[in-house]
C-alpha cells in the first residue's frame, strides 16, 4: 500500500475519465480491471476456472501497485478474503515479433497472450515469517541503464514469446495478492504488479499498455503514474463510501429532524446586545471582559509583597492542594477552590482567618513538624517561600478575584500577513505558500479573510491538520511489528476517511462506538484492540469518557476518584457497552487492601469494586441524559452510541465545541478539556450558545470553525510577552507549533521533496496481518509511528524515517500512544534546538540540491535583496525588516553575479541496484550492511545542484538555514 | 527550614497510594547509595544466562534427544564457590566487583518488546500511564552531574521502552548508533565546518531580537544557546575516542567495546545514565537471541561481551570511578537450559540473571540461586521492581518516591524493594 503525497494540496478534480466504476466492459485504450475474492483457496494453486469478479474498475495499463481499499457496513474499511487475486485484461495491438516479456509481482502471477501463457512467478513460499535465517535476494534484476529496479523484492521473470501477425489479442495479466502464513492469513497487497516489454531486437523496458508497449518503465515515468493512479484510486474509494454510506444516510435524516425538534423545544441562548461587535463571538467575549473590568476596579499589584492571585497563589493551590480539596468529595470536608470554600473550612474547623496567618488552621499544617499532620501529604513540604507567600495573601485578606486581568484592552486586530499565516497553520497544518500569500495580498475586497477562511475550511489539507490531535485523543497507536504494547489497529485510515467526507462528529462517534470494519485495515475496530492489555475495554471507556464528555476516568481504571465523582464502576459499565457484554474487573486492575490500608494516614482513595466482579453493560451517566427505555438501539454499543451522541446530552456538543475553541484560541471555555469537574467555564453562556450551534450545523465542525475564525477575537494581533493565553481572550499568545506542524512546515515551506522508506517492516509481506502492518510511505507527519526496532537490530532500522521521527520526538510527538492526551508538552529545550540545527531532515531541506525548489528561485533572482525577500516571505510568511534584509542580503551579494553556472557538465549517477533489506532476510549480516550504508547515504542527503557555484551555494543554504532556526519559525503569532 | 528530613527520603510514603506496596522496614534502614552515574549495558535478544551468568551442568545438544544444560564448560571465579563461564574468563577475575542476580523473573509473555518494555519500566503496560524507562527516571531525579551535558545517553536505536514516558521529552534520551558520528543533532554535518557554524549563529542573531525576555520563545532561544554550545567543541570532545591511548581503544575491543569506552568518558562528562546496546548481530545474526543456528557463534558474543565489560570495570577503577558509577547488564529475558530443534535456545522469564557491578555496593559475587536446570529461583527470587529498586537506590533515590503522572502519584517502583545485602 502506498499512500499518496498529500504535502501538496491534492488536486479535486472531477473524477479521472478513465476511471469509471463498474464499467460493463473494457473501454478501448484502457485496461479492465477485476478483483476476485471467491473460489480460492491457500493451497498455492492457480484456479482451475477463472474467478467471478467482485469488483471492477478500470486503469491506464498493465501496472498497478495498490488495490483499492475494501470497504464494508456503511463505508468502513474491511479486509479481503486473503489470498484474492487480480486480473487485468485487454485487447492489444502487437507488433508482430520474438519479443521479452516481463512480470513482476510479489507472489504467484501469469501472463497469457492470446490465451497463450507467456511467462509466470511462482507463489511466494509459506513459511519465512518467523525471523529466522531465509536467505532472499537481496538485489533485484537489471533491465538496463535507466530502468526501475522492483522496489520491494518482487518476484520478477523475463521470457521471450513469439507474438504472431494479425489483429488485436487479448493480454491477461493475473496476480494473486496475499495468502497464507502457517495458516494465518497475509495482507491482501499486490506489491508492485507490472507487465512489461521489450520489442524484438531492443533494450528499450516499457510497460504493456493497451496500445502495446506504453510509458518507459523508468523511476520518474513510473512515479507519474503511481501519482495518477493512486489519485484516481483515492476518489474511486471516496465514492465506494458514498455509496454504502447511502441506506444510513436516511436514518440520520431522522436524527437530524429530531435535533431540530429539540433545539424547538428548548430555550435558545440570547446573544449579548452588540457593543459594536457585530461578530456574536466578540459580543459574547466583551460583555464579560467588561463586567470583569468593572469588578475588579484598579487593584494596585505594583507594591513590595503585593499578592497577586493568579500569579502567586492559584499555581500553589492547583499543585499542591486541589487534587484533594476540591469539589463535593473534598478531603476532610475542606474546598479551596473557592474562597468560600476557604472561609468555611471543614471537620477541622475554619481554614483562614483573613489578616492573621498565624492563627490559621492552614498554616499550621503546612508548618506541622508531624508527618502524619503535615499538608500536603504528599511529596516534599512546601518551601519557605511558598509559605511566605501563603501567609502574606492571608495577611492582605485573601484577595481572590474570578479572573487574572491580563490585559484591560484587547489587542487590535493582526496584520494581513500575520493573520494569514495563523490560519493556514491552524487550518491545514502548515503556512502559506508564496502563492498564497501573493493572491491574499493583492485581494482588494474587504471580505477577503473571510474568503480566505472558506478557501481553508474546503482545503483537503484540513483532515491532515486534524489528525494528530484524534490520534492524541484516541490513543491510536498502531505497531508495524509484533504488536504487544497496548497497540490498537491503524485506525488512522477510518479517521482519515470520516474527516475527509466531512462526517458529522455524531455519526463518526457512533461508528467508532460501534468498531465496524477491520481492525487490520484500518477500520474502527482497530479502536478496540488493546495488546497485552488486562482489561481493553475498560482503557477504551477511559478514552471515550475523556474525549467525548469531559469525565476523566483514569483514576477508576482500579480505584474511585479519589476526589472526583467517578466510581470504579461508571468505567467499567462503559467498558462492558464497548464490549457489548458483561466484563470481569481483573486483579490488576485494582489496589491490594492490604496495601492500601498499611501506613499511618487514612487512605487517600477508596476501591468499592471487587476484583473478580462481573460488571454489566450499563449507562452510568445518568447526570448527562437518562437511560429512558426509549432508546433505540438494539445492543449495548448501539445503546452507547446514542446515549452519547444524542442532542439530549448537551455534554457531548459541548465538550466537542470547547475542543474545536481550544485549538484555535489556545485555551477552552473549560479547563481542563478532558476532566470537567475540576474547571468551571469561564464563558458558559458562549458554551451553551456554540454548542446550540453546533447541533443546528448537524454536528459538522466546519460551520463551528469558521465561526470561531472570523471572529475578531481570532484574528487580535498576538501580545508577545504572553506565556499563557489569555481566559479573556484579549490577545493570542505566541504559540509553539506542534511538532507536526513543525516538521511538515519545514517540509512544506522549502518545498524540497523528501524521499522516505515505508513505514513497514515486512515489505513483501511474508508475515501474517496481526503481526506485521504497511502504514504506506508517510506523506504527512502524522502518518508516522513508532520506528519499532526493540531488537537493537540494524537491518530493522528505518533510518529516513528515523530522521523525521528525531524531530517529532523532541517536540512532543509520542510515536507509541499507549494513553489518550488532550494536550501536548510545548515546553523547550535544547534537544528541540540540536535538531533542527544539526538534524538530518535539517540537512536534508537546506541543501539546494536539483530538484529544491529553492534552487530554482536562486537560479532566477535578479538581486541578493529579491532572493531574500522572496525567503522570508517562503519560510516566515513575511518581509525582513531593513536590518535584517541588509544583513542576509550582504552575506550573498558576494559571488552574487558569478553564481550561476549555465551548463554545468553533469555527474554521471551509477545505475547500482538498491538493497532490499526486510523481515525476511533482516538476519544475514548483509542485510545489516545494507541498512547501515542506507542510513549513511539518508545522512548525506540529496548531492547539491551544479547550476550554483559551491561557494555561493552554501551561502544561501546557511540563510535558509538561519531563518529555519529562528524561534519564529516554531511559533505561530 | 522546612527541608526533608533524611527519614522522610526514605521514609515509604507510597503506602496508601495506587499499587504501592507496604512500607518494608529493610528499605528505610538502608543507606542512601552513592553512586552517582549508571552504565546500563543492554544485551537485545535475551542472554541465556544458563550459558554466561549461571552455569549449570553441561547439557548437549546434538544428542537425540538433546539433553538440557550448560552448552560450555563453566569456570572458577575470584569468589569461591560462583562459577561462569569459561567464556567469561576475565571477567571471572572481577567477580569481587560484580554481583550476579540469578533469580530475577518475569511472567511477561514471550516476544522481545513487550519484555524489554517491562525490564525498561519496571513495570506492565495498563494504557492508563505510559511508564518513564529506568534512564528517564534517574535522568529526571538525578538531572546530568554537569549541566553542560544530557543527563541521559542512549547509544542504541530509539524506542518507546527507552523512553520518558509521562515524564515528557525533558527526561528522553540523547542518541548515537555509532561511536564514529556521534549524537543525532548534536554532530553537525560534515560540510559544515565551525567557521560555517559562525556564520550560520551570525545570521541567526538578527532574527533571535523579536521576542520580549521571558516570553516563551525567548525561553526556547535560551535552549537554542546552550544547543548551539552543545554542538561546539566542549562536549563534542567527548566522542573523539582517538583521544584515548591506543592500547586502551584495543583492550576494549570491538564496536561494542569502542561503546563502553565512550560510555565511560561520558560518565567523566558528568551524564548521569547512559544506555549502551550490545546487538549489531554481525556475530551471529540473531544476536542474543539465540534460537537454532544462533547458538553456534554464541561463544564470540560472549567473549566480545567478556572483553568490553572487563575492560570497563578495570578502566573505572584505575580512573577511580567504579565506586562511583553501577554498571548493570540488562536483557529481557533469558533461555531455557533445553535446546529447541535447531540447536538453540527459546525464551524463558522464570528465572534470569541480570548483573550488576561498581557503583560502591558490597558485591558478592552472585545472588540468589535457581534450580539444577535455572527454571525457577529456589532461593532470594528478584521481582523486576525490586531489581530496579537496588539500582534507583545505588544511585540514592528513593525508590518508593511517588512521581507525578499529571496530578496522579506514580511511585518510582512498583513496590520494589533493594537487595538489603548489597547496601550493608
Amino acid at each position: 500500500m502506498q499512500i499518496a503525497s498529500p504535502w501538496k494540496p491534492l488536486l479535486v478534480g472531477v473524477l479521472s475519465a478513465l476511471l469509471l466504476f463498474s464499467p460493463a466492459l473494457p473501454v478501448s485504450a484502457a485496461v479492465d480491471a477485476a478483483i476476485c475474492e471467491q473460489g480460492l483457496n491457500d493451497a498455492d494453486v492457480w484456479p482451475e476456472r477463472p474467478p467471478e469478479a467482485t469488483e471492477r474498475f478500470v486503469i491506464p495499463a498493465f501496472a498497478l501497485d495498490r488495490l483499492p481499499a475494501k470497504f464494508v457496513d456503511e463505508g468502513l474499511r474491511g479486509e479481503r478474503p486473503s489470498p484474492s487475486l487480480l486480473r487485468l485484461t485487454a485487447e492489444v495491438s502487437l507488433p508482430p515479433g520474438n519479443h521479452r516479456f516481463l512480470i513482476r509481482s510479489r507472489s504467484a502471477a501469469r501472463l497469457f497472450i492470446g490465451d497463450r501463457l507467456a511467462v509466470e512467478t511462482p507463489f511466494a513460499p509459506k513459511s519465512g515469517g518467523d525471523g529466522s535465517q531465509n536467505p532472499e535476494r537481496l538485489v533485484p534484476l537489471d533491465l538496463g541503464p535507466g530502468y526501475r529496479f522492483a522496489p520491494n523484492g518482487e518476484y520478477e521473470r523475463i521470457a521471450s514469446f513469439s507474438v504472431p501477425a494479425g489483429g488485436p489479442l487479448t493480454v491477461r495479466l493475473e496476480a494473486f495478492a496475499g495468502g497464507r502464513e502457517n495458516k494465518m492469513p497475509r495482507r491482501v497487497e499486490l506489491g508492485e504488479t507490472v507487465a512489461a516489454i521489450a520489442l524484438e531486437g531492443t533494450d528499450v523496458w516499457r510497460v504493456l499498455g493497451p496500445e502495446g508497449p506504453g510509458f518507459a518503465y523508468t523511476d520518474a515515468d513510473w512515479a507519474t503514474y503511481q501519482e495518477r493512479t493512486h489519485r484516481d484510486l483515492d476518489q474511486l474509494e471516496a465514492a465506494t463510501r458514498r455509496r454504502l454510506r447511502t441506506a444510513g444516510d436516511v436514518l440520520w435524516q431522522d436524527r437530524r429532524a429530531a435535533a431540530r425538534q429539540w433545539l424547538a423545544a428548548t430555550t435558545e441562548q440570547p446573544v449579548p446586545a452588540a457593543g459594536g461587535d457585530p461578530h456574536p463571538i466578540d459580543r459574547f467575549l466583551g460583555a464579560k471582559l467588561a463586567a470583569v473590568v468593572a469588578q475588579q476596579g484598579n487593584p494596585d499589584l505594583s507594591g513590595p509583597g503585593a499578592i497577586d492571585y493568579f500569579r502567586d497563589i492559584k499555581p500553589l493551590l492547583d499543585s499542591r492542594c486541589l487534587e484533594c480539596h476540591r469539589g463535593e468529595r473534598a478531603k476532610g470536608r475542606l474546598r479551596l477552590d473557592s474562597r468560600a470554600g476557604l472561609m468555611a473550612g471543614g471537620t477541622s474547623g475554619p481554614a483562614v482567618i483573613p489578616g492573621d496567618p498565624a492563627r490559621s488552621e492552614i498554616f499550621r499544617r503546612i508548618t506541622h513538624g508531624d508527618p502524619d499532620e503535615i499538608m500536603p501529604p504528599k511529596g516534599a513540604p512546601l518551601t519557605t517561600e511558598e509559605t511566605i507567600r501563603l501567609a502574606r495573601w492571608i495577611q492582605q485578606g485573601l484577595p481572590w478575584p474570578d479572573f487574572p486581568l491580563v490585559r484591560r484592552e484587547p489587542t487590535r486586530l493582526s496584520d494581513d500577513l500575520s493573520f494569514l499565516r495563523r490560519v493556514t497553520l491552524d487550518t491545514v497544518g502548515v503556512p502559506p505558500s508564496v502563492a498564497e500569500i501573493e493572491v491574499f495580498l493583492a485581494d482588494p475586497r474587504p471580505g477577503k479573510r473571510a474568503a480566505v477562511v472558506d478557501r481553508l475550511l474546503a482545503d483537503p489539507r484540513w483532515v491532515d491538520a486534524w489528525m494528530p490531535l484524534w490520534q492524541d485523543l484516541l490513543a491510536e497507536n498502531p505497531n508495524i511489528l509484533n504488536p504487544t504494547l497496548n497497540n490498537t489497529g491503524p485506525f488512522r485510515w477510518w479517521l482519515r476517511d470520516a474527516l475527509s467526507d466531512d462526517l458529522p462528529l455524531d455519526r463518526m462517534v457512533t461508528q467508532l462506538v460501534l468498531q465496524g470494519g477491520s481492525s487490520s485495515t484500518g477500520g474502527p475496530a482497530g479502536f478496540g484492540v488493546a495488546s497485552q492489555n488486562d482489561a481493553p475495554f475498560a482503557a477504551k471507556g477511559t478514552i471515550l469518557t475523556a474525549a467525548f464528555l469531559g469525565v476523566e476516568t483514569k483514576c477508576s481504571r482500579c480505584h474511585d476518584s479519589p476526589t472526583g465523582s467517578t466510581k470504579q464502576e461508571q468505567l467499567f459499565q462503559i467498558g462492558a457497552m464497548l464490549a457489548s457484554g458483561p466484563i470481569d474487573v481483573p486483579v490488576t486492575s485494582s489496589v491490594d487492601p492490604v496495601k492500601l490500608h498499611a501506613g499511618g494516614r487514612k487512605p487517600l482513595i477508596e476501591v468499592t469494586l471487587k476484583p473478580g466482579s462481573k460488571v454489566e453493560p450499563v449507562w452510568p451517566f445518568g447526570s448527562f441524559l437518562p437511560a429512558s427505555p426509549g432508546v433505540p438501539a438494539a445492543n449495548p454499543r448501539e445503546r452507547l452510541a446514542f446515549l452519547l451522541t444524542a442532542p439530549e446530552n448537551e455534554r457531548f456538543a459541548q465538550v466537542w465545541v470547547n475542543r474545536i475553541w481550544a485549538r484555535y484560541m489556545g485555551r477552552g471555555i473549560v479547563e481542563p478539556l478532558d476532566d470537567w469537574e475540576k474547571g468551571a467555564p469561564s464563558h458558559p453562556e458562549l458554551l451553551r450558545w456554540l454548542a446550540r450551534e453546533f447541533v443546528r450545523a448537524g454536528y459538522q465542525v466546519k460551520p463551528i470553525a469558521r465561526l470561531i475564525l472570523t471572529s475578531t477575537a481570532y484574528q487580535r494581533a498576538t501580545d508577545p510577552a504572553l506565556r499563557a493565553p489569555d481566559p479573556l481572550y484579549t490577545a493570542p499568545e505566541p504559540r509553539r507549533l506542534l511538532a507536526e506542524q513543525v516538521v511538515d512546515s519545514m517540509i512544506s515551506g522549502t518545498g524540497k521533496p523528501v524521499r522516505l522508506e515505508p513505514l513497514c517492516l515486512d515489505l513483501n509481506g511474508r508475515r501474517d496481518i496481526k503481526n506485521s502492518t504497511h502504514l504506506g510511505t508517510p506523506g504527512r507527519a502524522w502518518m508516522m509511528a513508532s520506528l519499532s526496532n526493540e531488537r537493537d537490530r540494524p537491518s530493522l532500522s528505518l533510518p529516513r524515517l528515523q530522521a523525521m521521527t528525531d524531530v517529532l520526538a523532541a517536540f512532543g510527538w509520542r510515536g507509541a500512544r499507549q494513553d489518550p492526551a488532550s494536550v501536548r508538552d510545548t515546553s523547550p529545550s535544547a534537544l528541540q534546538a540540536a535538531i533542527l540545527a544539526n538534524g538530518v531532515l535539517t540537512r536534508w531541506v537546506t541543501r539546494l540540491s536539483e530538484d529544491h525548489p529553492i534552487t530554482r528561485a536562486a537560479v532566477e533572482a535578479t538581486s541578493a535583496e529579491g532572493l531574500v525577500d522572496h525567503l522570508y516571505l517562503r519560510l516566515l510568511s513575511r518581509r525582513p525588516e531593513a536590518a535584517e534584509r541588509e544583513r542576509h542580503a550582504a552575506y550573498l551579494r558576494d559571488g552574487f553575479a558569478q553564481r550561476f553556472i549555465p551548463n554545468p557538465v553533469p555527474v554521471a549517477r551509477p545505475h547500482t541496484p538498491p538493497k532490499f533489506v526486510t523481515w525476511t532476510n533482516h538476519l544475514l549480516p548483509e542485510s545489516n550492511l545494507a541498512k547501515q550504508e542506507l542510513a549513511l547515504e539518508a545522512e548525506r542527503g540529496d548531492p547539491p545542484t551544479l547550476r550554483l557555484t559551491t561557494s555561493w551555494r552554501v551561502r544561501c543554504e546557511d540563510v535558509i538555514w538561519a531563518l529555519l532556526n529562528s524561534p519564529e519559525f516554531l511559533y505561530r503569532s | 527550614m522546612l527541608m526533608p528530613s533524611r527519614r522522610r527520603f526514605f521514609q515509604l510514603s507510597g503506602a496508601a497510594a495506587l499499587g504501592s506496596a507496604a512500607p518494608r522496614a529493610t528499605a528505610a534502614l538502608l543507606k542512601p547509595g552513592r553512586a552517582e552515574h549508571c552504565i546500563f549495558i543492554w544485551l537485545g535478544g535475551g542472554m541465556a544466562q544458563i550459558d554466561t551468568f549461571d552455569p549449570k551442568a553441561l547439557g548437549d545438544a546434538k544428542s537425540k534427544p538433546s539433553k538440557a544444560g550448560s552448552y560450555y564448560p563453566s569456570i572458577e571465579t575470584a569468589v569461591p564457590g560462583v562459577r561462569v563461564t569459561e567464556h567469561l574468563s576475565q571477567t571471572a577475575r572481577l567477580m569481587e566487583r560484580i554481583t550476579v542476580c540469578r533469580t530475577v523473573n518475569h511472567r511477561v509473555i514471550d516476544e522481545h518488546a513487550f519484555a524489554t518494555n517491562l525490564v525498561h519500566t519496571g513495570r506492565t503496560l495498563s494504557g492508563n500511564v505510559i511508564y518513564p524507562s529506568i534512564g528517564s527516571i534517574v535522568a529526571y531525579e538525578r538531572g546530568a552531574a554537569n549541566p553542560e551535558v544530557p543527563a541521559y545517553m542512549l547509544i542504541g536505536y530509539p524506542n518507546v521502552s527507552r523512553g520518558p514516558g509521562f515524564l515528557g521529552a525533558k527526561s528522553g534520551f540523547v542518541y548515537l548508533t555509532d561511536t564514529e558520528s556521534g549524537p543525532a543533532g548534536f554532530t553537525r554535518p560534515d560540510d559544515v565546518s565551525p567557521e560555517r557554524a559562525a556564520a550560520r549563529a551570525g545570521l541567526l542573531e538578527p532574527l533571535r531580537r523579536r521576542f520580549p525576555v521571558g516570553s516563551a520563545p525567548w525561553e526556547y532561544q535560551e535552549a537554542q544557546s546552550d544547543a548551539l554550545r552543545m554542538a561546539g567543541p566542549g562536549f563534542m570532545r567527548n566522542f573523539q575516542l582517538s583521544d584515548e591511548p591506543g592500547s586502551l581503544r584495543q583492550r576494549y575491543g570491538g564496536e561494542f567495546g569502542q561503546r563502553c569506552l565512550l560510555a565511560r568518558r561520558l560518565v567523566q562528562a558528568g551524564v548521569r545514565f547512559i544506555e549502551v546496546s550490545h546487538n549489531l548481530n554481525f556475530i551471529n545474526g540473531a544476536g542474543w537471541d539465540t534460537h537454532n543456528n544462533g547458538q553456534l557463534q554464541q561463544h564470540v558474543l560472549i567473549r566480545e561481551l567478556d572483553t568490553a565489560f572487563s575492560a570497563l570495570i578495570e578502566d573505572l577503577e584505575r580512573q577511580r570511578l567504579l565506586d562511583r558509577t553501577l554498571i548493570v547488564i540488562g536483557t529481557e529475558f533469558g533461555r531455557p537450559a533445553a535446546f529447541d530443534g535447531g540447536g538453540g535456545r527459546g525464551h524463558q522469564g522464570t528465572a534470569f540473571s541480570l548483573v550488576l557491578a561498581g557503583g560502591g555496593l558490597n558485591h558478592l559475587g552472585a545472588y540468589g540461586a535457581t534450580d539444577d536446570l535455572c527454571k525457577l529461583p529456589v532461593e532470594s527470587p528478584v521481582g523486576i521492581p525490586d531489581f530496579h529498586a537496588t539500582i534507583h537506590a545505588a544511585l540514592g533515590i528513593d525508590p518508593a518516591k511517588e512521581l507525578l503522572d499529571g496530578s496522579r502519584p506514580v511511585p518510582i517502583t512498583d513496590g520494589g524493594v533493594p537487595i538489603a545485602r548489597l547496601f550493608s
